[in-house]
């Protein structure tokens, strides 16, 4: 893949940006699940586990931005983390803190 | 439709834009009818529409973890027991709120590209803005209450 080349296939680099965006986001799950480790070992192994598979997401769904095939992926994501806000008010309710 | 929309990148070149017209346009003349005539936006809009989503879904994980963080790893506050759940669960909420809106308003921007429509407001920023807001209150009024006990 030559420099050029790339720039022409992906005018602005978006295309780029938006893998390493949504790499930012699996990130961002990873945390999440560390925090979750402390008090629930399941759930938290759970959250992490999200990590790579929001990461392989993002690889597939750089080279396909339109809207038909991308709302799925999406959507995806937006329930994940509602679920995981969910899990995370009831670790927060049972689970006692030190 | 003219050139005062507010799209993202207006100044783009358009050479790009009928990159992916081949089902989409025929759907649109079909509809056009009835509906407003839609075609399959610029490739960087749609991109630079899915980071924006991205960038909220971060904020509502970001969210959710320092709710959790609050609740689950704070020393408890001394004398006000239900002190770190006052501060904390507004935010997972928040979070999850976050997490939901952000697909709605993907969705409703998507839309409003695909018809060259001007782009829909987003509520989010006051939502949040809000919200933390109210926990940074709650939050000196917790320390306040435990300070005097």
């Amino acid at each position: 893949m030559t420099e050029p080349d790339r720039g022409e296939r992906d005018p602005g680099l978006a295309a780029a940006r938006t893998r390493l965006a949504w790499r930012r986001t699996a990130i961002a799950f990873a945390a999440v699940g560390g925090i979750m480790l402390k008090t629930s070992v399941f759930a938290g192994a759970v959250v992490l586990a999200m990590c790579p598979l929001i990461w392989a997401l993002g690889n597939l769904a750089a080279p396909h931005p339109d809207s038909a095939r991308a709302a799925p992926r999406l959507r995806l994501v937006s329930i994940t983390i509602t679920v995981v806000a969910a899990v995370a008010l009831i670790v927060s309710f049972t689970a006692r803190g030190r | 439709m003219t050139a005062d929309d507010p799209r993202p990148g207006g100044d783009a070149p358009r050479r790009h834009e009928p990159a992916e017209t081949g089902d989409a346009a025929e759907t649109g003349d079909a509809a056009e009818t009835a509906e407003t005539a839609e075609t399959e936006p610029d490739a960087r809009f749609t991109l630079a529409n899915q980071r924006t989503f991205l960038a909220w879904s971060r904020t509502a994980l970001a969210l959710v973890a320092a709710g959790l963080g609050i609740v689950q790893l704070l020393p408890p506050f001394p004398g006000v027991r239900w002190g770190r759940h006052v501060i904390g669960v507004p935010l997972i909420v928040l979070g999850a709120v976050t997490a939901a809106e952000a697909y709605r308003e993907w969705t409703s921007t998507q839309r409003a590209l695909r018809r060259r429509e001007p782009l829909p407001r987003s509520a989010l920023p006051l939502v949040l803005a809000a919200t933390i807001a109210v926990v940074a209150a709650i939050a000196a009024a917790v320390a306040l209450l435990s300070a005097t006990r």
